[in-house]
């Protein structure tokens, strides 16, 4: 029994029992259902072993809203438990655990899935693609992330979650002070996912670089494209640093070394710096998809093109590369000295300008515009004035000085989720509602989405904006209570009520997701918001092969050019396409990765030997493979065409 | 598969052309793990503990060997995709076999190397020093490694298979590859051993 | 058997063989560190570029383009990731 000894919960509670039966159930649940409807084989060709980059970026948003209810769950759990000063709804142990994991999943989990699912399904309809460039390595790095995802989330019922933070800080993350296995679980599901995540920049930028449609040249791709290809490029040279930073924290958890100890060398501030360079690049990594996102829904719905095309691509090159200049802003009370807090302080505000240059651009895109408030066009309206609250409070805490009052405390937590939740959460739900007809060929019911709107915006604007306040009053951030006579407890029950509404709303999200999937018309063409960029151009909801004719471009806005412009966009006739094969080895090598994570975590080394050959028998396999993908015939499309009503329009 | 006749074999389908152009920017990315790895030793360089410093553990001879080896291993490879380009495909399987044996002995010199650590007393946990050097060596050796098999494998596909826009392009990829792991080992001569031993 | 050989390809190996000559002199000399790191930086980026152009063809295709564009990207992120963390490491840190 000594073996089995190694997977229980460190630090158990009845919340923690009644999960483990909650996933049990759930498990259970999905096979006897899939089994009862005989799903297995479709969910299997179609789903599973997909190549197609539209199932794939469809695969990864579920999955992100999946992790966004795990990480909403937590966060709920945190402004409980500080509503009231002493609450002992949860103890410290599991309030670390819990800020810790609700940090991890929803930047690593949900923001990145979320962005990247976006970007699988719009970006190659977006340059007039068939698909991305290596189809097949795109399933692998679906895969691997949702590998690293699963193996994170066992984390809480198998062993024990991390309990560090999603900073994962040491000496707390070392053997000493975290003594679980938590922090291997961290350690490995963020190496696997990562791997897949770097493999998707690769994908993205060749992609980008040398599949756009005849005609679209650089500076006529539309706005979302432009910044996929920005974020790619941070993503190409930011996340080999979190690799070597991992496996240097794996070696000193388990293997000895001194790295990041106290003794023998070690530094421990050492993982800080590194963490840093890759998770600073990682904030931008976030936040530009969402300002291409916004650029194109504020085009859309004020009805005429965007403003500054040539500044909003200049500025995001030049975030691209301060966002590798400034790092250090996140550690200024570690005690270097004041010459290196002012450099890394000055090169902080400098990206305020380029960012502020697209806040100027999206309120020109909007002026003199015939505005149409839909959902996405109003999280884009909401996103201006409340991103740039957060952003303003950036530039205090980049303020070298003055970061000594604010650093870690909830001041510091108020900012970044007053620039991640208008900037990326609201993102992405507007890209979702705005994308959501493209994906499934009917839209989301905007009065319901409107209730949701609210919600979330008021809830968010109770649950953070007094943090900023207990912030400069001195409550730190991650302390898992208070005393009643620090004073803090009234505005943390504000907090709660906000987070209490954030909840409802994504509540209100999902019930419009049914609602529209029961009640909403399927024949809202395939052009439903009068739109301006090429992904419109196709059926809804799109064909596999996308464009039956490769559309020919002129500007960064082919659509508007053909609906307004008589721009001839399909000047050929149709002929067979070339498509990729589907292929079952992403998903068995990503689930070797999953036991070679798990095995490792535990020290399992059978188990690690085992799906190590496993993984370079697969990549063997692939080497000898020969797959030269099929085709579609030129009958069969037209067949298809005709189905949508008239061949390539 | 339309194959463009006029490009060299690894450039003539739309699709060699991407799998280049992705392993560029996959060496972009090596470029920055590399880096981190290079940013990390020199904070450590003089972080040694009670354990020895580099000075007192490098070894000039095995170090030569090791740069020399590669460095021609590096010129062999270049010939090897010389020689594909002109249809040459036995001169070609023997220089990619040279390579590869080349390779194989940098990488027998550089056990050696490792063993005259562990005897001297510098292993993984002996300080952060000696950790940091020997991560670095050991992920600039575990790439090599992994490209004596990968080099293996093309080497039995073109054997099989002879000069396809397929196999050239793997070839040449691989030859990229290599390429860059040379100049990876150039900057560990220089930075690691060089300025140690200076 | 000469077409095997092509004189740039050989005339690179060559080069490339004196610059670690000329890198090892600091270690058989006795020299100043910055006089040694000089030497050591200049003929560490010579041999990259060497590498890069004759061996590595990264201008032959018509994405020379990005591929010069990524990696100089990277070699500039690279060093500024070096140095920044010295600096916030080392040279700077109290």
């Amino acid at each position: 029994m000594e073996f089995f000894e190694r997977f229980a919960v460190p630090h158990p509670s009845p919340l923690i029992y009644a999960s483990m039966v909650a996933i049990g159930l759930v498990i259970i649940a999905i096979i006897a259902g899939v089994s009862y409807f005989k799903k297995w084989g479709y969910l299997w060709n179609e789903w599973l072993t997909t190549t197609d980059h539209k199932r794939i970026g469809i695969m990864y948003i579920i999955s992100a809203l999946l992790m966004l209810f795990r990480g909403g769950a937590d966060a709920v759990m945190m402004r409980l438990q500080t509503s009231v000063p002493d609450n002992t709804f949860l103890d410290a142990q599991h309030y670390n655990e819990v800020f810790t994991t609700h940090g991890v999943v929803m930047i690593f989990f949900m923001a990145m899935a979320f962005v990247i699912g976006l970007m699988n399904f719009v970006v190659p309809l977006q340059i007039g693609a068939r698909d991305v460039a290596f189809p097949r390595l795109n399933a692998i790095s679906f895969w691997l992330y949702f590998a690293g995802a699963m193996l994170f989330n066992i984390s809480f019922v198998i062993g024990g979650s991390p309990d560090a933070g999603w900073t994962n800080y040491y000496p707390l993350a070392s053997n000493d002070f975290s003594t679980s296995v938590g922090v291997n679980y961290y350690n490995w599901a963020l190496q696997i996912s990562g791997i897949g995540t770097l493999m998707t920049g690769i994908n993205f930028i060749a992609t980008i670089i040398k599949m756009r449609a005849p005609g679209m040249t650089l500076m006529k791709m539309p706005m979302f494209t432009w910044s996929a290809l920005i974020t790619n490029a941070i993503i190409v040279f930011a996340f080999p640093v979190l690799t070597i930073a991992i496996i240097m924290g794996t070696l000193d958890r388990q293997f000895g070394t001194h790295f990041f100890a106290s003794t023998n060398g070690g530094m421990d501030m050492m993982w800080a710096n590194l963490f840093w360079v890759w998770g600073h690049p990682e904030v931008y990594i976030l936040i530009l998809p969402a300002f291409g996102i916004y650029s194109e829904i504020i085009a859309t719905f004020s009805q005429r093109n965007l403003y500054g095309y040539k500044s909003m691509v200049g500025s995001m090159v030049i975030i691209s590369l301060l966002s590798f200049l400034v790092w250090v802003h996140h550690f200024f009370t570690m005690g270097q000295d004041a010459l290196t807090n002012s450099i890394f302080s000055i090169t902080t505000m400098a990206i305020a300008v380029p960012t502020g240059i697209k806040i100027f651009n999206w309120l020109l895109t909007m002026w003199k515009g015939k505005i149409h408030f839909t959902v996405p066009m109003l999280y884009s309206v909401a996103f201006i004035p409340l991103f740039t609250i957060g952003g303003v409070t950036g530039v205090m805490l980049g303020v070298a000085s003055a970061d000594y009052q604010y650093h870690n405390t909830m001041f510091l937590v108020a900012h970044f989720h007053n620039t991640i939740i208008p900037g990326v959460v609201f993102a992405m739900l507007a890209g979702l509602t705005y994308w959501w007809p493209k994906m499934f060929g009917f839209m989301l019911n905007e009065k319901i989405g409107k209730w949701a709107f609210w919600f979330l915006t008021i809830g968010f604007c109770f649950s953070f904006f007094p943090m900023y306040i207990t912030g400069l009053d001195g409550q730190a951030r991650r302390m898992f209570t208070y005393s009643e006579a620090t004073g803090f407890g009234p505005l943390n029950m504000l907090s709660f009520f906000g987070a209490g509404l954030m909840a409802i709303g994504f509540v209100i999200i999902v019930y419009n997701i049914y609602y529209s999937f029961r009640y909403s018309p399927r024949n809202v063409g395939d052009d439903p918001w009068n739109a301006r960029s090429l992904e419109w151009a196709t059926h809804n909801p799109v064909p596999e092969y996308n464009f039956a004719v490769l559309p020919q471009v002129e500007s960064s806005e082919a659509f508007w050019d053909y609906k307004k412009k008589g721009h001839k966009l399909f000047p050929d006739s149709i002929k067979k396409i070339h498509m990729p094969n589907n292929s079952g080895l992403p998903i068995i090598m990503s689930g070797l990765f999953f036991i070679f994570g798990f095995s490792f975590v535990f020290y399992i080394w059978a188990g690690v030997i085992i799906s190590a050959i496993g993984i370079f028998a697969c990549m063997a396999y692939r080497s000898f493979e020969k797959d030269d993908g099929r085709y579609i015939s030129a009958e069969e499309i037209k067949e298809t065409e005709d189905k949508f009503g008239g061949a390539g329009q | 598969m339309k194959i463009d006749h006029t490009q060299p074999l690894e450039y003539s389908t739309e699709q060699n052309q991407l799998n280049i152009l992705g392993f560029w920017i996959f060496l972009g990315a090596e470029i920055m793990l590399f880096a981190t790895l290079f940013a990390s030793y020199f904070i450590y360089e003089n972080r040694v503990g009670n354990g020895p410093s580099g000075g007192e553990i490098f070894e000039i001879t095995p170090v030569l060997i090791e740069t020399f080896v590669l460095l021609t291993s590096s010129f062999t490879i270049g010939l090897a995709i010389n020689a594909m380009r002109l249809k040459r495909t036995k001169a070609m399987l023997v220089f990619l076999g040279i390579t590869l044996l080349l390779g194989l002995g940098f990488l027998s010199v550089e056990i050696y190397e490792f063993m005259h650590y562990y005897h001297v007393g510098a292993t993984l946990q002996t300080s952060a020093f000696t950790a940091i050097l020997l991560t670095t060596l050991g992920t600039h050796g575990a790439h090599v490694t992994l490209g004596l098999f990968w080099g293996l494998f093309i080497m039995i596909q073109i054997k099989r298979r002879g000069l396809t826009p397929a196999t050239a392009n793997k070839s040449f990829i691989f030859s990229l590859y290599w390429h860059f792991l040379d100049v990876v080992w150039i900057f560990i001569f220089s930075f690691i051993y060089l300025k140690g031993m200076m | 058997m000469k077409e095997l050989f092509p004189i740039k390809q050989v005339n690179g190996f060559v080069f490339s063989l004196l610059l670690t000559i000329v890198a090892l002199s600091v270690y058989f000399f006795d020299m100043s560190f910055q006089l040694g790191m000089t030497i050591l930086l200049v003929t560490a980026f010579i041999q990259a570029g060497v590498q890069l152009i004759i061996f590595m063809h990264a201008g032959e295709s018509e994405d020379k383009g990005t591929i010069y564009t990524s990696t100089i990207y990277g070699v500039v992120i690279a060093l500024f990731t070096v140095f920044g963390s010295l600096l916030a490491m080392v040279w700077g840190y109290m």
